[in-house]
């Protein structure tokens, strides 16, 4: 009877559970604080809820649900037995290495579903306000500044070689699918911290921006209007007709783009076809709509669940992680803090002066970034309503997070 | 100084220059596509206008509209009246 009931003790998870010194239960807090974000604080939960309930599955032992992470050969040290993951048909990685296995190998590892999103993330853009206010896309370039200071303070660090610093610092682009793919190509193995930090600080802009934006801004600068400013200094070029140029600036910026830095291609001709297809109108309706719906949503499931599936003790549980979380909250500040001091530095030598604001939206985050600003403007001039001009430099930083990634994955890939 | 910082900063020089001219070149490009859309296509085709609501109500059949002014008046206790009707 005992030894029945010691073959069922051994049979549940609990065994391996409880040899593990608490390690396991420490992952199972972390999916449920997640999931609880997601579920009842809406904090990101498209994305949250998937990742957290991969951090929850792969974490019990024996389930094989946990994605295990190759070396730089391709090599699998699993249950006993080596796995070369580059060589096996994939059918034998679903069998051998189980079913998250070969989702990760195929849909991750690949590169294939942060670029599929990113089509989707350019058929809900509008490029519109951007048109309109073409000279404040400048300061999306601005707010890239974070990425590239936090890979140096990473490296300074000595905890992180470049590649790792690249992707840590990728995170200041606050743009999800720009991190992962970015951290795909140059440290698959930090996939898991960097995007769960990615996309938690982007759930956390209504609490990082005003808080940065406090700490720079005075309220004189924060109620510049810029509605006003537009009477004052009228724009040069207003558009006559909207749609045909919609629709010729994805192609055109495409072509641009790639022929200058054609390893951000991935992520801006993927961006610039979705929105294309948007901008085309009926012709295009039904293409739009897959890609935007059913596309976007079934590569964001299986996005969420494999990364939250990398996500596990050995991979997790280390000071790496915690250097991450704690240079993506810089990174992220930067951005923010960076694309402030140049509108700051504008306004000293421009006639026309700009509400600061539109430069903390530098950074991606879109439309939420524009939204939170758009509420500090109104808190201080409930007449001041910036959202318009936001969107231009936020929907800039788009573009811009991508070619800095394409700028990071061409010297380091 | 140690190279990797070496390295590091020149990426942060390449980098920033990179992304500062594409968006540079996007706002040029954008610029010049406003003035060329603007000279050689000002005009945006505009969709035929529907018309006005106020019309729409003498082309409902006067039965229809009798039966829904009754539905109306029977609901809302003769309070409530239809101002305008249009067909879906």
């Amino acid at each position: 009877m005992e030894e029945i009931l010691n073959n069922l003790y051994q049979m549940t998870a609990f065994s391996d559970i409880i040899a593990a010194n608490g390690t396991y239960i420490i992952m199972y807090l972390l999916a449920f604080v997640l999931l609880y974000l997601g579920i009842v604080k809406h904090f990101e939960p498209l994305l949250l809820v998937p990742i957290a309930f991969g951090v929850l599955i792969a974490n019990f032992p024996g389930g094989d649900m946990g994605v295990l992470q190759a070396d730089e050969t391709g090599l699998i040290h699993y249950n006993g037995k080596d796995y070369n993951v580059w060589e096996m048909p994939i059918h034998d990685v679903a069998h051998e290495l189980g079913l998250m296995n070969f989702l990760y190998y195929m849909l991750i590892k690949t590169g294939f579903l942060p670029p599929v999103i990113f089509m989707g993330v350019g058929a809900l853009t509008d490029f519109g306000p951007m048109l309109r206010n073409l000279k404040l896309a400048i300061f999306g370039a601005a707010a890239q500044l974070g990425i590239f200071a936090v890979l140096l303070c990473a490296v300074g660090s000595g905890q992180f070689d470049l590649k790792e610093a690249a992707s840590l610092g990728i995170i200041g682009g606050a743009d999800g699918p720009t991190a992962i793919y970015t951290t795909i190509k140059l440290a698959p193995h930090l996939l898991a911290p960097i995007a769960i930090a990615a996309y938690s600080y982007m759930a956390l802009v209504p609490v990082i921006i005003p808080l940065v934006v406090k700490l720079l801004c005075t309220k004189k600068e924060l109620m510049i209007n810029m509605k006003e400013q537009d009477k004052l200094f009228p724009p040069s070029n207003k558009i006559k007709n909207e749609k045909v140029i919609k629709i010729i600036f994805p192609i055109a910026v495409t072509t641009i783009v790639a022929l200058l830095v054609p390893s951000a291609v991935g992520l801006i001709g993927m961006l610039m076809f979705g929105n294309l297809l948007k901008e085309i109108g009926s012709d295009t309706s039904r293409l739009f709509d897959t890609i935007s719906n059913s596309v976007m949503n079934t590569c964001t499931v299986f996005l969420g669940l494999c990364v939250g599936a990398t996500m596990t003790v050995d991979a997790f549980l280390n000071w790496t992680t915690i250097g991450i979380v704690v240079g993506g909250f810089f990174a992220f500040g930067l951005s923010i803090a960076s694309g402030i001091c140049m509108v700051k530095i504008w306004n000293v030598f421009a006639k026309k002066k700009i509400n600061p604001l539109i430069g903390a939206t530098g950074l991606s985050a879109v439309p939420m970034a524009s939204r939170v600003c758009n509420l500090i403007s109104t808190e201080y001039d409930p007449k001041n309503h910036v959202l318009n001009y936001c969107m231009s430099s936020n929907v800039a930083g788009v573009i811009g997070s991508a070619v800095a990634a394409g700028v990071l994955i061409s010297f380091l890939g | 100084m140690n190279p990797l910082i070496n390295e590091a900063l020149q990426l942060m020089a390449i980098g920033m220059v990179t992304v500062f001219c594409i968006l540079l070149i996007v706002i040029f490009l954008g610029t010049v596509l406003i003035k060329l859309v603007n000279k050689f296509a000002p005009e945006e085709v505009v969709a035929k206008k529907i018309a006005p609501a106020a019309n729409a109500v003498q082309q409902v059949d006067a039965t229809v509209k009798a039966v829904i002014d009754a539905t109306i008046a029977q609901i809302t206790g003769g309070k409530g009246h239809a101002t305008k009707i249009t067909k879906l």
